[in-house]
């Protein structure tokens, strides 16, 4: 078998050369696009029972029919090297999909990607070998297998050298502050344990591309934080990170750059401080009410200068929380409290906050992340 | 730079690899004790007790069964076509499993993220799967000697051994078809009891297949598992030569490379299946 490595050359690509400038005005040079992403776009063909009546109900086998799902819709993006670019949007809008397809898991429908300049479709192996990822998390790992077990067996399956890997592994174990806990089983490990072992995993072949799928989630709040700060470690040493998240703090905390993405499309690219000054013009007003009449929200879009009001009923607190967007607060403000209590509502919290990028999302979109 | 370095001495350790991994696995269930060394031997006692039940005190009915089979050691005969059946049995559960396990796991698409050669991953812990099965026949040999007499090790024991070396890339080409299967309908139950029924059928498992209908005769004809039991049979309890072996021996290195050559075409296919419709980490 070949070397692969070093007989393979990422493909030329002119037409992303051409439409992705690498210096500026003659000045200092950019930092390289690592990631490139073009019009890439993944639809999914669902067979379902069609919809039969009578008897026919009974039948195991009946007619199927046919249907699309586009779950990205032709998405362009790059990244630049040591940036950390997230993809932010609720569940089902197409983030997960699209960091399948970039780990060569997924078989894009057209368009390409290429990750530090290997094509995903042509040249999946290099990819493979110039990239970690973080999908499943806890779940990525055997759980009979001790830590270090774990790691040496995924260090094998990266072709790292024997020596070298046991090194990694140790200096990993150590700097993940795993190393006392390494010879135990992974099924004793906490969340946030296994979700580090996770990410040495991903780190264990030094790539310089990690793609981390909601590497948050179902983590608690101190594992949670924890893991930013390590992700921000692994920036720091100059790789380039690709994440997903619906957590709206945790991408305004940790990118660079993010994409907000919504049914397959990307509706907005930018730094988080830019995403939120291009709404800056607007009014935050976050509410918190007791004994809301849900079809208040219809009234309140209905008063002047209201751009979009959202809603949510927390079942725990019993209570409505609302975030409502207008171009003049102050102005709208007696209205609305007028309205709340003419209808019987209490409103326990009033604050005009200044513009998150969940409210980005809602004045794009006019929905919650969490919808 | 990362350190991956892609050779086909890396490629050959990552194997041993996941050999090692599935075997550090497997001895962490306490469960395969039982596997491994009560199950061989009940396994076979309902049916050796039937056929003492049919041959009468003293086995004087027997005469009919040495007609058909070549021998009255009907106990070496029911034993070695149900250690056969075994072996497929744990096969069909164990190496056929092995990639529907790590999906329900979660593991498989970690393993798919790796640069590792998917063939790597299918026959490092097919390689696991063969030693612990081979160790369970070993047992089982034993254990007949010891309970009921049998010495599986008489006869030919060359034929014999080249009779079994034909067989394991078989028995593991059904494995790696069946692994296939498994993961792109997800369900395993009813596969298992349809491969293994067909094979305890037709493949003259506790009786010759001289007893079957002209059309189930055809049948047995096609399944690998009939030249196998029949062979094994021959190679230990009578003095059959390897001129006398040989039209059957040929038509089992047919299937020793047809099989698994079947099973890495399947396997290709339902890796680009499910790299289309993005199944492989559903369970």
């Amino acid at each position: 078998m070949s070397d692969r490595m070093v007989i393979a050359e990422p493909l030329p690509n002119d037409t992303l050369a051409a439409t992705t400038p690498r210096h500026s005005n003659g000045s200092a040079p950019k930092r390289p696009d690592i990631v490139e992403v073009r019009e890439l776009r993944k639809v999914f063909v669902k067979r379902t029972k069609a919809d039969v009546s009578g008897w026919r109900k009974l039948l195991p086998f009946g007619t199927r029919t046919t249907e699309t799902f586009t779950a990205v819709q032709g998405i362009n993006f790059s990244i630049k090297e040591g940036e950390i670019f997230g993809l932010l949007g609720p569940n089902g809008a197409g983030k997960t999909t699209t960091i399948r397809m970039l780990c060569t898991l997924l078989q894009p429908t057209s368009g390409t990607a290429t990750i530090n300049g290997y094509e995903i479709a042509r040249q999946a192996n290099l990819v493979r070998q110039h990239l970690g990822a973080v999908l499943t998390g806890e779940r990525s790992i055997y759980w009979k297998l001790t830590g270090r077990e774990n790691l040496e067996y995924f260090a094998a399956l990266y072709h790292i050298p024997p020596l070298i890997a046991r090194r990694r592994v140790s200096e990993l174990l150590e700097r993940l502050d795993l190393a006392n806990r390494a010879d135990e089983l992974v099924e004793r490990y906490s969340s946030g344990m296994k979700q580090r072992i996770a990410i040495a995993k991903a780190l264990l072949a030094s790539p310089p591309v990690l793609l981390l799928d909601e590497p948050t989630i179902g983590l608690d709040p101190q594992s949670a934080r924890n893991l930013r700060e390590l992700i921000l470690e692994i920036k720091r040493e100059e790789r380039t990170i690709l994440l997903t998240t619906h957590y709206m703090e945790e991408a305004d905390l940790l990118c660079d750059r993010v994409g907000i993405i919504d049914q397959g499309k990307i509706i907005a690219l930018d730094t988080p401080s830019n995403l939120k000054s291009s709404i800056k013009q607007l009014d935050v007003v976050q509410m918190e009410v007791e004994n809301l009449d849900p079809a208040l929200t219809d009234a309140l879009n209905q008063l002047p200068a209201v751009r979009h009001v959202v809603s949510r009923y927390s079942d725990a607190e019993r209570v409505w929380s609302l975030a409502l967007h207008a171009d003049d607060s102050r102005g709208i403000l007696p209205h609305l409290i007028e309205l709340i209590g003419s209808r019987g509502g209490q409103i326990r919290h009033l604050a005009v906050a200044q513009p998150s990028l969940e409210d980005v999302f809602i004045s794009l979109t006019g929905k919650q992340l969490r919808d | 730079m990362t350190f991956t370095h892609r050779s086909l001495i890396s490629e050959l350790r990552a194997l041993i690899t996941i050999a090692w991994k599935e075997w550090v696995i497997f001895k962490r269930y306490p469960s395969w004790v039982i596997a491994i060394v009560i199950w061989p031997v009940l396994f076979p006692v309902g049916y050796i007790f039937t056929a003492k039940a049919l041959g009468g005190p003293a086995g004087v009915d027997l005469a009919a069964f040495r007609a058909l089979a070549g021998t009255e050691d009907y106990v070496s005969f029911i034993v070695i076509g149900s250690i056969l059946w075994m072996w497929l049995n744990m096969t069909l559960w164990d190496a056929g499993l092995q990639l529907r396990n790590e999906q329900m796991r979660g593991t498989l698409e970690s393993n798919w993220l790796c640069p590792v050669w998917r063939g790597s991953i299918l026959i490092g812990s097919s390689l696991t799967k063969l030693a612990t099965s081979l160790f369970c026949l070993a047992v089982s040999a034993v254990e007949f000697r010891l309970i009921y007499g049998i010495r599986l090790a008489s006869g030919n024991p060359a034929l014999l051994a080249l009779v079994f070396l034909l067989v394991i890339p078989i028995i593991y080409g059904i494995g790696i078809t069946f692994a296939s299967l498994v993961l792109r309908f997800k369900e395993a139950n009813a596969l298992v009891f349809l491969v293994r029924g067909v094979f305890m059928i037709f493949c003259g498992l506790t009786f010759p297949i001289e007893v079957l209908p002209g059309w189930m005769r055809s049948v047995a004809a096609c399944l690998p598992l009939t030249y196998a039991i029949r062979d094994i049979r021959a190679a230990i309890l009578t003095n059959v030569t390897l001129a006398e072996l040989m039209p059957d021996l040929t038509i089992l290195a047919g299937f020793a490379l047809a099989m698994p050559a079947l099973g890495y075409i399947l396997f290709l296919a339902t890796e680009r299946r499910s790299r289309r419709t993005g199944d492989l980490g559903q369970y």
